[in-house]
């Protein structure tokens, strides 16, 4: 009896302070589970996953992109940061600040923090984007709230490079900082930002709370605030979604999507994403190039023996795309949503094995050639269940058409390093693209293939496929182009795409207007709402 | 006493040094590039990447890397991490607490109750109860930490469940919340953890104490104070008990460094923000001067609990003590 009157007026101890609101005004509250502790939330100098999440809630881009996701052309951005631009000639757009944007310190934002974000992001030692603004040669102020910005070359996406990615810190409190010392500023314990949210606090590896900042430019956020949690376990963030301790989870896979259809206040939205998932094929050329994956029958055929519908069903449910091409959901905009590449064909798979010259001579149900069985080992991390399950899957699924295929699970830091030295036959990688196919030169170019510090780890090489997407860069019609170069990479099969999947958005059902973005999925919470008459203690 | 103090402490010091210094050479040798916890999954170009081996050092030969990082650690300085660019002792600090908190009461509980029930199976040791608190508690050992953490997150966190499936405070708890309410919401996130770690480990304690004191419940001391009428809660604790304690002593010794980096299943599973998820992580990305910071931790603690036990060992032995 004692011991539940401590406990009861614990309880009660823990619910003073709350002040009941009219059912009008619930300020809401968003809570989610992030993998990481985010102690670096500054855009140009970090682009862990988890400090950019948090920095989209702190920091404007200069435009954003429209419904469709389209990156080429002037008019495919919506304003955000920027009020406005204009085009001067083939190599220049100048932006104008809004004049209304303000520092969270009172200070307007200005042309000045472009440019010293430019240089920071530029930065050999601390910037994150020097490869990515290779094709700007030049930003400079232009009076107090006006940027040129010059490219080296004309080309479609001039807009979208610069503005998407360029979030400007404030120069007025970082540019007295060595670049490579803010990342140890109090800045950074204490972002000042220019969003539509605060940093309130951050309690190490625990959580980071966020308030909305009452005098956004933009207008007051309706969503008072944003609560990050961090738990590195994926098991552990689904266990908090389950118990109603967090509000939304991203990336939800097939089986997971199963227990939360379960509870009736959540819903399941399927938002476009950017991830894609597939197996390399080595095709190193010269004398370490690779005795029997450069020939193109005997990479169809390893494509045409799996089923990869079926396997990416089981993981990601029947939403998720099986294209040809390494090509995600969000560039719908140039695939006009096509994301089914060829099916099953055993017997074809078979025929074109033989005519590259492997038999099953000895009868042991592996094909060989000249006394040599056809026997390739698959690499991949041991940090990706789906993987995994994609690996046992396509092992069993090639074995029937005579392959033999060994699989190794390693370490993921041993993983990168063995790709990166190319000592693998296949590999099970994936990643987020970029929201533009431009990107593809990154890993899929002779350029990049030749050299040994890109992303493009198979070496895969074709002049035409460059020529194809270098032609799109300029191209009137942009998206006839990236079909022909996505078209061109599916013949040529440098990689057998597993999934292209959307991105399983849960959300609790008390929030309308909500919006989920592909590539940054949080960037409109500001603009979310609780239905009043659904609200949680958290939300008042 | 202070001489065997001083050469115990020599040794102690000594180990340390050289297990650290082979820490921080195989470290060197791990696979994996330690700047792919800086550069993820982009690409670099070839003066990027230069001028980032110069800043990180990586581009350092094993020999040289050993002696900076050496005497770095002498000024107190572990480096800067490479994942989040922070200082290596700033991220410790901030783990070590609720590592302390969850490994020092998982230690406390684990041993009283082991010891209790380990004197109490020792002094019953026919009886059915003796048996299945023996087996239940060998099940517990058997079954990895985390399935039984999933176990418990099953059965008796989620929305119905009065415990919190994960995390080690309630980030909707108002800041300005009582002492009181803040309390009973640590002991909320608490339970599961340490009831976790507590099955998955009690079973060792017990089965050690069980062992002693069976060996010393045979003894002709304990037979004559039986005889001699005393009263059994006394035979049990000062003449079974207080002889037996003497493995245990070194068994708790040992397990100090568990306070550390025991938990790392359980700290993942758990979201618990400890320094055995962070050695986990940081491992995982090459994130070097993180693992080699931690590791010396481990290294410092086994050491003082190896001394420590050894102390307490000629305190309750004290045949030891005039050796």
């Amino acid at each position: 009896m004692r011991r539940r009157t401590a406990l009861n007026l614990l309880l009660l101890l823990g619910a003073l302070g709350r002040v009941p609101l009219p059912a009008q005004q619930v300020p809401g509250t968003v809570v989610f589970a992030i993998g990481e502790d985010p102690t670096l939330p500054l855009p140009a100098i970090t682009d862990r996953t988890s400090d950019t999440d948090l920095a989209d809630q702190l920091f404007l881009r200069l435009a954003i992109l429209g419904p469709t996701f389209r990156t080429a052309g002037d008019n495919a951005l919506t304003p955000m940061l920027a009020r406005r631009w204009q085009r001067t000639d083939p190599l220049t757009l100048v932006f104008e600040i809004d004049p209304r944007a303000r520092w969270q310190d009172g200070v307007p934002v200005t042309a000045r923090d472009v440019v010293f974000t430019w240089r920071l992001t530029m930065d050999p030692v601390v910037g994150k984007g020097r490869i990515l603004m290779e094709p700007v040669a030049s930003v400079e102020a232009v009076g107090e709230r006006q940027v040129r910005v010059r490219f080296k070359r004309p080309f479609a996406e001039q807009l979208y490079l610069f503005s998407f990615n360029m979030q400007p810190l404030p120069a007025h409190l970082l540019e007295r900082i060595a670049p490579a010392a803010i990342a140890r500023s109090d800045f950074a314990t204490g972002p000042i930002g220019n969003g539509p949210y605060r940093y309130v606090r951050r309690v190490p590896g625990q959580f980071v709370e966020l308030r909305a900042d009452p005098n956004f430019f933009l207008g007051a956020p309706t969503m008072a605030r944003v609560v990050l949690r961090i738990a590195p376990d994926a098991a552990a963030r689904m266990n908090l979604f389950l118990a109603g301790e967090t509000d939304v989870m991203g990336d939800v896979q097939a089986p997971d999507a199963l227990k939360i259809k379960e509870r009736p206040d959540v819903a399941l939205i399927n938002v476009s994403h950017n991830l894609l998932l597939w197996i390399g094929i080595n095709q190193r050329q010269g004398a370490s190039g690779h005795p029997i994956l450069g020939d193109r029958r005997i990479r169809e055929a390893l494509r045409l023996a799996l089923d990869r519908r079926t396997m990416t069903n089981g993981i990601f449910g029947p939403s998720a795309g099986v294209p040809d091409a390494a090509q995600s959901q969000i560039w719908a905009w140039v695939t006009g949503g096509r994301m089914d590449g060829a099916v099953r064909d055993l017997a074809k798979a078979r025929t074109l094995l033989a005519a590259a010259g492997w038999r099953d001579a000895n009868g042991d149900g592996i094909l060989d050639r000249n006394g040599s069985p056809l026997r390739l080992v698959m690499m991949y991390p041991n940090s990706s269940g789906a993987r995994h399950s994609f690996a046992l899957q396509a092992q069993a699924m090639w074995r029937e058409a005579g392959v033999d295929v060994q699989l190794e699970r390693v370490e993921r830091a041993a993983f990168i390093e063995r790709m990166n030295a190319g000592r693998f036959d296949l590999i099970i990688d994936g990643g987020n693209q970029d929201p533009t196919p431009s990107s593809l030169t990154q890993r899929w170019s002779c350029a990049a293939a030749a050299d040994s510090a890109s992303l493009n780890t198979l070496r895969w090489c074709d002049p035409t496929f460059d020529r194809l997407l270098a032609g799109a860069e300029t191209a009137a019609d942009p998206i006839a182009a990236y079909r022909a170069a996505l078209a061109r990479m599916a013949s040529e099969v440098p990689a057998i795409v597993l999934a292209a999947p959307l991105n399983q958005v849960a959300v609790h059902r008390r929030y309308t207007n909500v919006q989920v973005w592909p590539t940054k999925s949080w960037l409109s919470l500001w603009q979310w709402r609780v239905r009043p008459d659904a609200a949680l203690p958290r939300d008042r | 006493m202070t001489g065997w103090l001083l050469r115990r402490g020599t040794d102690a010091l000594l180990t340390t040094l050289c297990a650290i210094v082979a820490l921080i050479a195989l470290v060197q040798f791990l696979p994996g590039d330690p700047l792919t916890a800086i550069i993820g999954d982009h690409a670099v170009d070839a003066t990027q990447r230069a001028a980032l081996e110069a800043t990180w050092g990586t581009n350092r030969s094993p020999m040289e890397a050993i002696g900076i990082t050496l005497a770095n650690m002498v000024r107190g300085d572990l480096g800067i991490s490479l994942a989040t660019q922070r200082p290596v002792t700033t991220l410790i600090a901030e783990r070590l607490g609720p590592t302390l908190l969850l490994g020092a009461l998982t230690l406390l509980v684990t041993f009283a109750i082991g010891l209790s029930l380990g004197l109490w199976s020792a002094l019953h040791p026919t009886t059915l109860r003796a048996r299945l608190i023996g087996g239940v508690t060998l099940v517990g050992y058997a079954l990895p930490s985390f399935v039984i953490g999933m176990l418990l997150v099953w059965s008796l966190a989620g929305p119905a469940g009065f415990f919190p499936p994960a995390g080690f405070g309630d980030p909707l708890l108002a800041m300005e919340a009582s002492p009181g309410a803040v309390l009973l919401d640590r002991l909320r996130h608490l339970a599961l953890p340490l009831l976790t770690m507590v099955i998955a480990t009690v079973a060792v304690p017990l089965r050690q104490q069980r062992a002693a004191a069976l060996a010393t419940a045979g003894q002709p001391w304990v037979l004559a104070a039986r005889a001699r009428g005393v009263l059994p809660a006394r035979l049990a604790i000062q003449h079974v008990w207080r002889p037996a304690l003497t493995p245990i002593v070194t068994l708790m010794g040992l397990w100090l460094p568990m306070l550390v980096a025991g938990a790392v299943f359980v700290e993942a599973l758990f979201g618990w923000p400890g320094l055995g998820s962070l050695i986990a992580t940081s491992t995982s990305q090459r994130d070097l001067p993180v693992v080699i910071g931690a590791g010396s931790l481990i290294v410092l603690l086994v050491q003082l609990g190896s001394l420590l036990a050894d102390l307490l060992y000629r305190i309750v032995n004290p045949a030891q003590r005039d050796a």
